[in-house]
């Protein structure tokens, strides 16, 4: 028995070692536009990572994290354009005020599930930008922020390193007596807390740890850009966020990759392809959503997992995996 | 014996705002303009709010394609006007089109997706929809603006200096009288109980014979006609027009509406609808801090205040939480 | 054992092949773009999304293109249009626009739609020396900043030169004007605002009201009913297509009929005739124009060789769509740049003909010179007023000139 136990964390380590070459090597194949796309990746990766804490783990519905994107992302322009702050120093002071950001959502969040809830972050979603739209002497308004332009590699490699450490970070939360509480809490509310689980504590701090690495996800996607208005966080970034999520798999750390990859490189691939026009790419990808749904509403982690012959663990965790409910209560 | 205030609160509350709004419009003629408008947007948001209710009543899923599905159907109608249809005619047919374009949705997009997963991936699948439907208006008919005409006439008449049209009236007409149609299906009818019961106690409801998964089809077809109606309202109002994103400013004032209602109630989502209509533009036109860019964020403030205070909305019913 | 060796062989010779044909597409041509056949230029435009109005105008333009390849290209040259949709989204603008530059390895960046778009990717297109020419935007910065910026140029008149114009003629034709203005609360309404105001000089205390909504906000009817309580008798609309019509049907409705002036962007005769639809009264309406005037003028050679190129390359675009017009009348002026740019055409001798420029452009406003210099870098710098009459415009007075 603990020979298996020990043959499946070899076979996790193995992944994360392949999947880390491949990310690794890839930026000395790659064109300098190709890079840009990969950094990008990276950025939902990192979102998506965010997203997962609080819906995958606690589950708290929230369709509004591009509004966590846009204050990481302004945070960074304003740091950089107004007061001359480096690049890389941003991201640290991204984490913190994303941070604190979720917290203020997080707390009256206490007081609403399911659909409310998404109703909710859905406006918040919408809200963010326009804030950052009226405060133009801050933030240049719809004509935006330019920031300076930085080569693909070195994008690739901060957003990538970034994911990485973003990653250990989710994992070392999750897999601890943190995340055994989150995951009580999103099971059963009533049950977690009769088994001594501070509800708001968890619930809140949860929050703030997924906007906190949403910030960190729009601080990258901005210098990646090399450009900042309200129109870059828009609902469509949202909503790809929650896609990403739930296409990789809520619940389960696996399938990030295939999620970011699918929101970010799909749609922009089947635009900058001749395959379909330009006005069918929304009905091509739309259709593509509704079927990788209707196929494996799981997401890919399990899949994954399925190829690898492998985590059982993962699998388990899944069929234990309660959705979160969207009735009015 | 202790009187319980309790159930009094909101319709104290409606009356409240129902007599601030009319000693100002007595007052002020510009308030009593800013209302009128105001109501006659609230109308549209009331009428797409409806259809959002219907479907979480009928499938316990918010339907994010709501507004795409009603543009889609509104531009159907149009079609029709230009093959040659009168209004009445394309309204009717597109009614028509509608249900079972909703019904079709269900089937192709939603069960499928239904059935092997759990509500947030049914949201997900119904944000496809979105993408895939608003996608294929602009595709189909191009992004031009259409002229769409209106179901009522629309000639002003001018009361002691405040302009309204019959199509104002229409507008808000139509949204009550689609509640309580909506209110005597669900209310009257065994097809409403069914419905009901499908959405509610799925497993309980199939036990005594209802087809369950019908019942579920049926509330995306009666969502679409509701969804319809107001796409047909909106784009003859000079606020919206006919254009392939004509909900999106729409949709989540609609989706205010059903919260604030309590978004189980169909009353509540008229009512909400009104009164985000009236207060967005007093906010506008009185608040000098509210922005034209914060109108959104304060309508959302509003919003999140009254649900902290009614975290099931004004007309919703707090369930007991289940283990 | 054998077998896969085998296998990692093979794929490692693919790897080598790809690796070296990137390397040598790159370093092959002299000129990125510019083949003995052909000429490759690209944009970016909003074909989705908020803003797919103007998806017309690519549309437009790649038809022009392609009648002028069917007679021949340029200079013995094909000219090959790429387009990509942005959505009107800065984040996909910048992607799509390295692609153009680094995958495609367009000659120019041309015609790329949008303010924030363009200013998103100017510093890339500038730092890497590729021409971001003729952009779609009516923002003065193009032809203000060309030193900072020398490989960007604009296309259109700037929106406080136009809304200067309007200043000018309310100061000198209507002495009793109470001014009410409408505009889009961002740098789009502010420039034609600070227009106005520079327009009417000493009469800017006319302003009586200035009322603003924000570009997500279809429904203006609360900013119209205010104006006309401020006794406003001119009404100044800087605002875009969809809320000019409704703050026109609006007006009518609460019984307000002031003198109205409609920027150009939005009073294209196909919205004027969608708010008279809707019950506007937009009689004596005035705007500016600087497009040819194919709606008075249907029989004329110009009027017939732009019908007849828009139903032979874009079935299905309304020649009545001034937007449609815009396109070819940007296109003509990139297929006369291209012809002046040298053959082989190079990137500095782009810049230089779209610099160097005195000539009249069939597709605008008789009357109009297009001419720039090194340092008057605004392509189209004088417009006409017009009247709205029956159910068209007519263009009146004489034409407006070094607006700004």
């Amino acid at each position: 028995m603990k020979a298996v136990a020990l043959k499946l964390q070899w076979f996790e380590l193995g992944l994360i070692a392949a999947a880390a070459i491949v990310v690794a090597v890839m930026p000395f194949v790659l064109s300098n536009y190709n890079r840009s796309q990969g950094a990008t990746v990276a950025v939902f990766v990192i979102a998506i990572l965010g997203l997962n804490v609080v819906t995958g783990y606690t589950g708290q519905i929230s369709i509004g994290h591009g509004a966590f994107m846009a204050i990481g992302g302004y945070t960074t322009a304003i740091l950089t354009h107004n007061h001359g702050w480096n690049d890389i120093a941003t991201l640290p002071m991204a984490l913190v005020i994303g941070f604190g950001a979720g917290v203020i959502v997080g707390l009256p969040a206490l007081r609403f599930h399911g659909a409310y809830l998404a109703l909710l972050t859905f406006a918040l979603a919408l809200a963010v930008p326009q804030i950052a739209k009226n405060y133009s002497n801050f933030t240049g308004g719809t004509e935006g922020l330019a920031l300076p332009t930085h080569s693909g590699l070195w994008l690739y490699g901060l957003a990538w390193a970034t994911a990485a450490v973003i990653f250990v970070l989710t994992w070392l939360l999750l897999r601890g007596r943190t995340g055994r509480a989150f995951r009580a809490v999103r099971d059963s509310e009533i049950a977690a807390a009769s088994s001594g689980i501070g509800l708001a504590l968890h619930k809140t701090f949860a929050f703030g740890v997924s906007a906190a690495f949403a910030s960190v996800a729009g601080s990258i996607y901005v210098l990646i850009n090399n450009f900042v208005n309200p129109d870059v966080f828009g609902l469509t970034l949202s909503l790809y966020i929650l896609i990403g999520a739930v296409v990789g798999g809520l619940g389960s750390l696996w399938g990030v990759v295939v999620g970011a990859a699918f929101v970010q490189l799909l749609p922009i691939g089947l635009t900058s392809s001749n395959a379909v026009s330009s006005e069918a790419v929304p009905v091509v990808f739309g259709a593509i959503v509704i079927f990788v749904m209707a196929v494996m509403p799981q997401g890919s982690a399990v899949i994954l997992g399925g190829l690898a012959g492998l985590p059982n663990r993962i699998r388990r965790s899944h069929s234990s995996y309660q959705p979160p409910r969207m009735e009015a209560r | 014996m202790p009187v319980n205030l309790r159930p009094w609160i909101v319709p104290a509350l409606l009356a409240g705002v129902v007599i601030f709004l009319l000693v100002g419009s007595i007052e002020s003629a510009l308030f009593a303009q800013q209302t009128v408008s105001g109501l006659a947007n609230g109308g549209i948001y009331a009428s797409l709010g409806l259809a959002l209710v219907l479907i979480y009543r009928a499938t316990q899923v918010i339907n994010f394609a709501q507004g795409a599905i009603a543009t889609f159907t509104t531009y159907v109608a149009w079609q029709f006007m230009q093959w040659g249809l009168g209004y009445w005619g394309a309204f009717v047919v597109t009614l028509f089109v509608a249900f079972a374009g909703g019904i079709a949705i269900q089937l192709v997009a939603i069960r499928p997706v239904e059935r092997r997963g759990n509500v947030l991936t049914v949201v997900i699948a119904s944000i496809g929809v979105l993408i895939a439907v608003e996608g294929a208006v602009g595709w189909i008919w191009g992004p031009e603006i259409r002229f769409m005409p209106s179901a009522f006439p629309v000639r002003t008449y001018h009361v002691g200096g405040v302009a309204f049209s019959l199509q104002d009236l229409g507008t808000i007409g139509v949204s009550i009288a689609s509640v309580v149609v909506l209110w005597a299906l669900f209310q009257f009818t065994k097809l409403g109980l069914a419905m009901r019961a499908a959405a509610l106690r799925p497993n309980a409801a199939r036990l005594v014979g209802v087809r369950v998964s019908w019942m579920l089809s049926l509330g995306w077809g009666l969502a679409a006609v509701l969804g319809a109606i107001a796409g047909m309202m909106a784009a003859a109002s000079p606020s919206v027009l006919l254009q392939p994103n004509m909900m999106d400013g729409v949709l989540i004032y609609a989706f205010a509406a059903a919260v604030l209602g309590g978004l189980e109630s169909p009353a509540g989502a008229v009512i909400g609808g009104l009164a985000i209509g009236a207060m967005l533009n007093l906010l506008s036109s009185y608040v000098s801090w509210v922005t034209p860019q914060l109108l959104l964020p304060a309508a959302f403030v509003v919003m999140l205040i009254v649900l902290l205070v009614k975290p099931s909305g004004l007309f919703g019913r707090t369930r007991v939480k289940r283990v | 054992m054998i077998k896969r060796a085998r296998l990692t062989l093979v794929a490692l010779a693919a790897l080598a092949v790809v690796v070296a044909s990137a390397a040598v597409a790159a370093t092959a041509a002299g000129t990125p773009g510019v083949s003995a056949k052909s000429i490759t230029i690209g944009g970016t435009f909003p074909l989705t999304g908020p803003a797919q109005l103007y998806s017309v105008i690519p549309k437009a333009e790649a038809a022009y293109f392609a009648y002028v390849n069917a007679h021949g290209g340029v200079n013995g040259r094909k000219i090959n249009f790429k387009y990509y949709d942005d959505a009107y989204n800065p984040a996909q603008t910048v992607p799509l626009t390295h692609k153009l530059v680094e995958q495609d390895h367009v000659f120019a960046d041309y015609g790329s739609l949008g303010t924030a778009p363009t200013l998103a990717t100017r510093d890339y297109l500038n730092k890497a020396k590729v021409p971001q020419v003729l952009v779609a935007t009516g923002d003065s910065y193009w032809g203000a900043q060309y030193k900072k910026y020398p490989w960007t140029i604009g296309f259109q008149p700037d929106y406080p030169g136009e809304s200067r114009i309007y200043g000018q003629f309310i100061a000198s034709k209507v002495p009793q004007a109470k001014i009410g203005v409408l505009m889009q609360d961002d740098a789009y309404g502010e420039n034609y605002y600070n227009g106005l105001v520079k327009g009417l000089g000493a009469a800017k205390d006319k302003i009586v009201d200035v009322e603003k909504y924000d570009a997500t906000q279809t429904d203006v009817s609360s900013q119209v009913v205010k104006l006309k309580a401020s006794g406003a008798n001119v009404f100044a609309l800087f605002a875009l297509p969809t809320q000019t019509i409704t703050a026109l049907v609006v007006a009518t409705k609460v019984g307000w009929h002031p003198t109205t002036f409609i920027n150009n962007v939005s009073a294209s005769p196909l919205f004027m005739g969608l708010a008279q639809q809707s019950g506007a009264n937009v009689q004596g309406d005035i705007s500016a124009t600087y497009v040819y005037d194919v709606w008075n003028n249907p029989s004329t050679a110009t009027s017939k060789l732009y019908k007849s190129i828009i139903a032979k390359y874009d079935a299905g675009a309304n020649p009545l769509d001034a937007n449609v017009l815009y396109g070819v009348a940007s296109a003509w002026t990139m297929v006369q740049a291209l012809k002046n740019a040298g053959s082989p055409p190079t990137r500095a001798g782009l810049m230089k003909a779209l610099t160097s420029m005195n000539q009249v452009n069939p597709f605008l406003f008789p009357g109009i010179k297009m001419k720039t210099s090194s340092t008057e870098r605004f392509p189209i710098d004088q417009q006409s007023l017009e009247q709205y009459k029956g159910t068209g415009w007519q263009p009146f007075g004489r034409l407006f000139s070094k607006a700004r």
